[in-house]
């Protein structure tokens, strides 16, 4: 039983190897903060099929903090991103905050995370106190939830029942005009998609009451093949659908139901469409869905929203995403409580921004408020319109009435129990 | 023969020498535990560091969990694509148990072995009759039914968002694990009571039997052994132990999510025992500290890290062709008998 | 709100409709224009999911080697595509780079690495494999960013839909149904009929007596991948049209593949086709009748098949 081969690697090599791994292991804790500069600590998926949500992330934050450092930082101090890649899984995104916070010294987290991933960072704030803003996450829940409630914790993410409560009026406000009574859903099947859905429908029953689901598709998240979702709707025969789809299944949905000639036959509602990241993907582009804003630099249509999706992608040579501005939100938002507050501390920050409005080039009236109650961003444009194949897009957006939304929301908040 | 399998066999040929001085071992183990233990918990004292205490207690999980994997993968054979269906199981029962019912800590530890066992018994007493490669796909269809399971049962799971709203941790016996330093000794102990519990099982006759039924499961059948409960036993136990490993993330994310249950746990898994050795009870000890250093450096440095890992994997795989404490304990005899041989 | 749903107070309302729907699945069998939609949808996805699956069964059965990256060699032969015919606008050059391009990535996979790890350990074979989809969905990140991409469908396609008894067909599925017919038969025929054929059953059967006989194993081998990459770079060529294109994308087909295989018996190609038809036809129909437990149902049915036939079926049956 002789060993055939000799092992390729000497025992040198290997050992300079490990030596290595420890010393890069330990250097960071010798070198802790000792500074003038304030870290701001990022967990995102940088990799992985959804890297472009970090990527798009860390542009607008790494755009906002050169406008921040270039008017003196924060109190005085320059910011420096410490950004890092999750992988999108929860426990690496919780390791990786606690690492942030416990090694490199960062002072404050934005949390770059989506779904399942916030929730873990929230935990981590949560276990070290330590000041965060969600950025990506748009389940109500993180927020809404009393239970889930944090004095540290904000986020500047779209909430997910501000969407369904007013593209569920503007579908129904369609849906009493050309009379379109039978309806069908598609949506992603997990956490996001089933709330929005259920939320979206609940909203459009209540001012159209006659509407009726007829069919309901939930394909997988990053389900590669949508054929047999695509037909089944046919075989429905609905005369509306709406679909919470995003990004790469949006895309490959579209594609595939173009070639059954779906987007003839009913009206389609598709909330995540307006987003650059869809439209300039999709090649041959159906006319006339109805969507959503995520992010459209002509929406609000603004010389300060235009110069700033303009400025983006002179930048990095891509549009900017909805990840993009909720991302710079937050950074806008710290920059002028820090300013308030005089200081870099986050409980100082915090304690200023709960309330906080400011002047922003994607609030509906140019401002957007960090709601004191609950910790989440309102007054940011909402609105649907129908798309078109080439710029602008989306041509002619409706404005979502913020009156209307708040209200709805609290009675909304009062039936979960969460009020 | 292949390298890996000939390391086996020489692993069994020197079993009656280790037979003859087990009892002796076992103290010796006794020994090492408890020396390793004094180590981990002066650890504290000696550095304030956090971020040297979380790894430990990510060691701590991923060690248990890889471990328990060589009791199937290396000391039986048996190669389990599903076996992180248990850590997720571990993980989600306990924190399904300390959010729902809330009952005293080590109550619900209890419990969810509990439950691990029954769960495990039922999925191994189909699983074990396949053999081979079939084996490793029933296992991971398992994992993936589990996983889908806890992704479509969203009231009970709380489905792609996991266990939200952090896991109560309530003080016991003057313990509180939502103090750092009592969840990092907790950890250690669990860690250290896990492994000392495994390597008994290892050296013990049924360790002994588990090896005949990998080197030739026809023999060990001839000669009386019931292969099939044997390896529902060693299904079982190891189960238990990649629970606990679960039960330690889950209080330290305090939390669950669906990613503890997906496949992607088994591959890390296995992806450990290759890298640290499958033919030495601490390989996969090594294995874990060796990824989890590997994976918390190179994120740190470029989001490329599929290629870095990958590359190293290769090197591994290709170079090495063995996980390193195999390659060392190898090394080392070659070393000592030439020396011998000599002298 | 009872103590089951309280971890998720904002969930959706969830009843027994929507996991389990068989009235929607009983009158889809009365009605000959949904019975002709949801066959070729279930035969489109099932065809695409054969051409994956087949190049992994062939490999398996004569290299005993499961091909872990071959998922991979689907992404690759996607971007190939794109690529191509953005450059060039031919969607038949298009097609051709796909299927080309991965048949050498295949071969050059096959020589330069995983013929290393033959005499090694199964899971030697499977690291090596991991190691790939690591290092390939980075490169494809390196090479063409992490957004999602778009081929686009050729406007010779842009056309209405054919209507067959009632039921709608894309001319699209016609040709990708097509396609993926005339590639089983050629490599139904070429392995049973050709010398090469014979060659390659041979070096399955028994490797040592194929190479005293003179005859390169090698290449042989190299051949198989080469076969296998080409397969399942012409489904990603196939599929680059009609679905989005991300770093990562050959994962979910991967796993789908390999529920096939194993259905159908790892190394046997007619298995292959049985067991895609037969998935197609169960996503197609199942997400009629069990819309939220599609995927689940999947694994149940592989579960199944493994426990009460191990080798598949259409395997050989394991001693």
């Amino acid at each position: 039983m002789k060993r055939t081969r000799q092992p390729g690697i000497s025992r040198r090599s290997t050992l300079t190897l490990m030596g290595a791994g420890a010393l890069t292991f330990a250097a960071p804790w010798v070198a802790r903060a000792q500074a003038k500069t304030i870290k701001i600590g990022m967990p995102t998926i940088l990799s992985g099929r959804v890297a472009q949500l970090g990527t798009s992330s860390r542009n607008a934050v790494t755009m906002e903090v050169e406008k921040i450092n270039a008017a003196g930082g924060l109190a005085g101090r320059q910011i420096e991103m410490v950004i890092r890649d999750s992988k999108g899984q929860p426990q690496e995104a919780a390791r990786v905050a606690r690492e942030l916070v416990n090694t490199d010294g960062c002072e404050l987290l934005i949390d770059a995370e989506a779904s399942s991933g916030a929730f873990a960072v929230h935990e981590v704030a949560r276990d070290l106190g330590v000041f965060c803003v969600h950025t990506n996450s748009e389940t109500s829940a993180l927020t809404a939830d009393p239970k889930q409630h944090i004095p540290n914790a904000f986020r500047t993410a779209r909430q997910g029942v501000h969407d369904s409560i007013f593209g569920g009026s503007y579908a129904a406000a369609i849906a009493k005009g050309k009379g379109l009574k039978k309806w069908a859903t598609c949506s992603p099947d997990y956490a996001y998609g089933r709330d929005t859905t259920a939320e979206y429908t609940l909203y459009l029953k209540r001012f159209a009451p006659d509407v009726e689901i007829i069919s309901e598709s939930w394909p997988k998240l990053f389900q590669p093949d949508y054929t047999e979702v695509v037909t089944k709707i046919l075989q429905a025969k609905p005369q509306a659908l709406y679909s919470c789809l995003w990004g790469g299944d949006l895309t490959s949905f579209i594609d595939q139901a173009n070639i059954y000639a779906m987007f003839g036959q009913m009206e389609v509602f598709a909330v995540n469409m307006a987003d650059y990241t869809a439209l300039t993907v999709v090649k041959n582009l159906p006319k006339g869905i109805h969507s959503g804003n995520r992010y459209i630099k002509t929406f609000p249509a603004t010389p300060e929203n235009a110069a700033w999706g303009d400025a983006y992608r002179a930048k990095y040579n891509e549009y900017p995403t909805n990840w993009s501005w909720e991302n710079a939100t937050a950074m806008m938002l710290i920059a002028e409580a820090s300013k308030k507050a005089n200081s870099a501390d986050g409980k100082k920050i915090a304690e200023v921004m709960r309330g906080l409005t400011i002047k922003c080039p994607f609030g509906a009236d140019g401002t957007v408020t960090m709601r004191a109650e609950d910790q989440t961003l309102i007054g940011y444009a909402i609105g649907w319109g129908t798309t078109i194949p080439q710029e602008p897009y989306v041509p002619d957006v409706k404005a979502g009435d913020w009156k209307i939304i708040l209200e709805l929301e609290a009675e909304w908040k009062k039936s979960k129990g969460y009020t | 023969m292949t390298e890996l399998q000939a390391a086996r066999a020489a692993d069994s040929l020197s079993a009656p020498r280790l037979e003859a001085g087990s009892k002796r071992l076992r103290y010796l183990d006794l020994l090492v535990a408890l020396a390793a233990f004094a180590v981990l918990a002066l650890l504290p004292l000696v550095s304030d560091s956090k971020a040297l205490l979380d790894f430990v207690i990510r060691c701590s999980a991923y060690g248990l969990f890889a471990t328990s994997l060589n009791l199937l993968v290396g000391y039986t054979g048996m190669i389990s694509f599903g076996h992180g269906m248990f850590f997720g199981l571990g993980a989600y029962g306990y924190g399904l148990i300390m959010q729902r019912i809330g009952v005293p800590i080590p109550l619900a530890f209890l419990a969810t072995l509990a439950i691990t066992a029954v769960v495990a018994t039922i999925i191994g007493a189909i699983c074990v009759r396949l053999k081979e490669i079939y084996f490793a796909f029933v296992t991971l269809a398992f994992q993936m039914l589990i996983h889908s399971t806890i992704l479509s049962w969203s009231s009970f799971t709380g489905g792609d968002q996991g266990l939200r709203g952090g896991i109560p941790r309530p003080p016991f016996l003057g313990i509180d694990l939502s103090n750092h330093v009592h969840l990092y000794l907790a950890s250690c102990v669990l860690l250290v009571l896990g492994l000392l519990a495994m390597r008994q099982i290892a050296a013990s006759p049924f360790g002994y039997t588990l090896r005949m039924i990998r080197d030739n499961p026809m023999r060990a059948s001839f000669i009386g052994i019931d292969v099939w409960r044997a390896k529902l036993t060693v299904f079982v136990l190891a189960a238990l132990f990649a629970s606990t490993g679960g039960m330690v993330m889950a209080l330290f994310v305090s939390g669950a999510y669906p990613e503890f249950a997906y496949w992607t746990i088994s591959g890390e898994g296995i992806f450990i025992n290759m890298l640290g050795g499958v033919a030495t009870f601490l390989g996969p000890m090594v294995g874990t500290v060796l990824l989890l250093i590997l994976n918390d450096t190179v994120t740190r440095f470029t989001e490329y890290h599929g290629i870095v890992l990958g590359v190293v994997i290769l090197f591994f795989a290709i170079g090495l062709r063995k996980g390193l404490m195999d390659f060392v304990v190898e090394w080392y005899t070659q070393r000592r008998d030439r020396a011998s041989g000599q002298g | 709100m009872d103590a089951w749903t309280f971890a998720r107070p904002s969930s959706a309302r969830r009843n027994g409709n929507d996991t389990l729907d068989l009235d929607a699945l009983a009158s889809c069998f009365t009605s000959s224009a949904c019975l002709v939609t949801q066959t070729t949808s279930g035969l489109i996805i099932g065809m695409l999911l054969f051409l994956v699956a087949v190049g992994l069964t062939l490999i398996f059965g004569v290299l005993k080697v499961v091909n872990f990256s071959h998922g991979a060699f689907y992404m690759f032969g996607a971007y190939f595509a794109m690529t191509s015919y953005q450059l060039t606008g031919s969607f038949a050059l298009a097609m051709l780079c796909g299927a080309a391009g991965t048949a050498i990535l295949g071969l050059i996979f096959e020589r330069v690495f995983m013929s290393r790890v033959y005499g090694a350990d199964v899971l030697m074979q499977l690291l090596v494999c991991y190691a790939f989809v690591l290092i390939f969905d980075d490169v494809v990140r390196l090479i063409w960013g992490p957004e999602f991409r778009s081929m686009g469908m050729p406007t010779a396609f842009q056309v209405v839909p054919l209507f067959i008894a009632g039921g709608v067909v894309p001319p699209y599925y016609l040709l990708l149904i097509g396609v993926a017919l005339a590639a089983a038969i050629v490599l139904g025929v070429g392995l049973a009929r050709t010398r090469i054929g014979k060659v390659i059953r041979a070096a399955a059967y028994n490797p040592s007596m194929v190479s005293a006989l003179g005859i390169n194993t090698g290449l042989i081998y190299g051949g198989v991948f080469a076969i296998g990459g080409l397969l399942a770079g012409l489904a990603g060529a196939l599929a680059a049209p009609v679905r989005s294109l991300t770093p990562g994308m050959g994962f979910s087909v991967l796993i789908e593949s390999f529920i096939v295989t194993v259905i159908g018996g790892m190394g046997s190609i007619l298995g292959a086709l049985i067991g895609a038809l037969l998935l197609g036809l169960i996503r197609s129909f199942g997400s009629l009748g069990f819309p939220l437990f599609t995927e689940g149902l999947m694994y149940l049915f592989m579960v199944i098949v493994l426990v009460s036939r191990p080798s598949g079926l259409f395997g050989k049956e394991v001693a």
